[in-house]
């Protein structure tokens, strides 16, 4: 049986009567490193603070590391958190930071974070203040991987990076998943699916504060396929197959469907999906939900 | 975390020492050269009050003054300015999700932290009190007036109980709020609201205090440095009044009254002892009600005491909300 880094069930999450996340059941093996995407809203930031032990749940249960997300030495030690505005003390030095961190941890990596900040070429002794948002991105990175977590949790840590700051930044985190050789689980929140594909693979798709997909990106991408066939009736299709997505034009309808059996249609031609694509059908079929939800409260209103 | 917290304050601390610094110096020289005033003026006068009291004070008013704003402002500035944005500034700059994250717990860490800043108080208030009290001396043995608010409250060890409660006041304020200029407003408000209360409203009170009742023809005076409240007449039905002859008049019986405005006391011929006789024969006592100088450490004390319980009773929110709220 292969072990569960994070296993929730049904977590949900309300600030007053607003629902910051709702029946979130997802699980991600040790080893994985998993996308968090979804819209601004959808709930990546509440999900990643609970897991973190930082946010605690009003509903349903995570089990991260194989306990319950808590205020404990030896499980805060296990977990390194980047949170989405690269929280790190202006007034002081990348090196000041690494002097906290080692004492702060119990197995703390210094010449991890020296050796990484001096390949990038960040100064140790200025304000981190005075770095560029891709320099603090790097040293905040390379201070949360020096805890030698088992678990890293990323929100957004590239949204405002440059094309390059963000490069650099997963290949710092990739070589890092790489390095610790099946032990490090990674969560890394972000919008761009791009980015995601080159590092990720195992996916979680949360939209209005549910969970859409999990899974590895492999096995969704083959439990997916896009037929492409007449614009006929497409009951048929519909009985066995979810269809996430339908496109039409006059005479040609384009499908993107979650398989529930072989491909038998006739008429249509099976086509593999990329993982843009998917991501996008299940966020555009969630959009369009919301909007028929919208029109039927409207209609119920009038 | 001892070292984060001295790493996150040493620039405040040396700042803070420095301007310790200074103040002890003004205050020891001030306060040499008034000590040796004051003992230059007891051996001219020989220890005759009336004689002290015709000599130029020491110490202008404005210096007193002065020293008196620093004894009462001391404790709300540490409260601002190290109390208010302790956990504040932390949500604010989000630099709580870095700490957070680190493999420490909310509680040792908010642990360590107020432990520190709460240690800080004490020795910086303790410090300036003691200075206070040491340059007050001579005031102190000369006008007998240790009690009296404004010296009580920047003398002994009060000032240390004010100093750790504001304080814990900006922290919690700081904490509960997560901001901290709103933090700021509550330390100076509710510092300000809880002395007056302690100063007017309970102070008086902490015990009873003693009344004594005494012969209109003598006089008397509570030993030491006590804290009179009142001290005058009071007539056989229980009319107070104050030791002054247009307050005593309409509450005298007419045999009194006539003395003073026709008798020998009006055209000043006669003694006023004939007057006070005459009281004596017709029940008034003399009456004195105040706290005895011997109460000065116990009320220190008690007043001390009050302002630890509402630190603790702080710092006890404080904790909860940390631990219970998320970050």
């Amino acid at each position: 049986m292969i072990d569960m880094a994070i296993e929730t069930r049904e977590l949900s999450k309300r600030y007053g009567r607003v629902s910051a996340l709702t029946g979130c059941t997802v699980s991600v093996p040790e080893g994985r490193v998993s996308g968090l995407v979804g819209p601004n809203g959808a709930g990546k930031t509440t999900l990643l603070r609970m897991l973190a032990g930082l946010a605690s749940p009003t509903g349903g249960t995570a089990r991260v590391l194989g306990g319950i997300p808590r205020q404990d030495p030896a499980f805060l030690a296990d977990i390194g958190f980047l949170a989405q505005e690269i929280p790190l003390y202006r007034r002081f030095s990348a090196g000041d930071h690494i002097r906290i961190g080692a004492h702060l941890n119990p197995r703390w990596d210094a010449s991890l974070v020296r050796t990484r900040l001096a390949e990038l070429r960040i100064p140790l002794d200025q304000r981190v203040g005075t770095l560029s948002g891709g320099q603090r991105a790097q040293v905040a990175l390379a201070l949360t991987l020096a805890k030698r977590p088992r678990l890293l949790l990323l929100d957004e840590p590239v949204a405002a990076l440059d094309p390059l700051a963000r490069r650099n930044f997963l290949t710092t985190l990739t070589s890092a998943v790489a390095d610790a050789n099946g032990s490090l689980t990674v969560v890394l929140s972000s919008h761009l699916i791009t980015d995601l594909e080159r590092v990720c693979d195992h996916l979680i798709l949360l939209a209005s504060a549910r969970v859409q997909l999990c899974g590895d990106i492999d096995a969704l991408l083959a439990e997916h396929k896009v037929l492409v066939g007449p614009r006929t009736d497409t009951a048929l299709i519909e009985r066995t197959h979810q269809v996430v997505q339908t496109v039409s034009t006059a005479s040609l309808s384009t499908l993107l469907v979650r398989l529930g059996g072989p491909v038998i249609e006739p008429g249509y031609q099976a086509e593999d999906v990329a993982l843009e694509e998917l991501v996008l059908a299940y966020l555009g079929a969630e959009d369009a939900s919301a909007a028929a939800r919208h029109l039927t409260t409207v209609g119920e209103d009038s | 975390m001892t070292w984060l917290v001295w790493r996150q304050y040493r620039a405040q601390s040396v700042i803070a020492f420095v301007l310790l610094v200074a103040f002890a110096a003004v205050i020891l020289a001030g306060g040499a050269a008034v000590a040796s005033h004051w003992h230059s003026m007891l051996v001219a006068c020989s220890g005759r009050s009336a004689c002290l009291q015709q000599l130029s004070q020491p110490a202008s008013q404005a210096v007193v003054d002065a020293i008196q704003v620093v004894g009462l402002g001391v404790p709300a500035v540490l409260g601002v300015l190290w109390g208010a944005p302790l956990v504040a500034a932390e949500l604010e700059t989000r630099t709580s999700d870095f700490v957070w994250a680190q493999s420490v717990t909310r509680t040792r860490w908010l642990t360590v932290k107020v432990g520190w800043l709460l240690l800080a108080a004490a020795a910086w208030g303790g410090a300036v009190a003691g200075l206070i009290t040491w340059w007050s001396g001579p005031n102190n043995a000369l006008n007998a007036n240790a009690f009296r608010p404004g010296q009580f409250d920047i003398q002994g060890i009060v000032p240390v109980g004010y100093a750790v409660f504001a304080m814990a006041l900006g922290i919690a304020a700081g904490t509960l709020t997560r901001r901290t200029v709103p933090a700021i407003a509550i330390v100076l408000g509710g510092f300000l609201a809880v002395r007056l209360v302690l100063a007017d409203f309970l102070r008086p009170h902490y015990m009873a205090a003693v009344t004594t009742y005494y012969s209109v023809t003598s006089s008397f005076t509570p030993s030491g440095a006590a804290w009179v409240f009142r001290q005058g007449g009071i007539s056989p039905t229980g009319q107070f009044s104050h030791a002054g002859w247009g307050d005593v008049y309409p509450l005298l019986p007419a045999a009194c009254q006539r003395l003073i405005s026709e008798g020998p006391v009006a055209s000043k011929s006669g003694p006023v002892s004939t007057l006070l006789s005459c009281m004596q024969t017709h029940g008034w006592r003399g009456i004195a009600t105040y706290q005895p100088a011997s109460r000065y450490w116990p009320f220190q004390g008690i007043e001390t005491g009050i302002c630890l319980v509402l630190a603790a009773v702080l710092i006890g929110l404080t904790f909860v909300i940390v631990r219970r709220r998320d970050a």
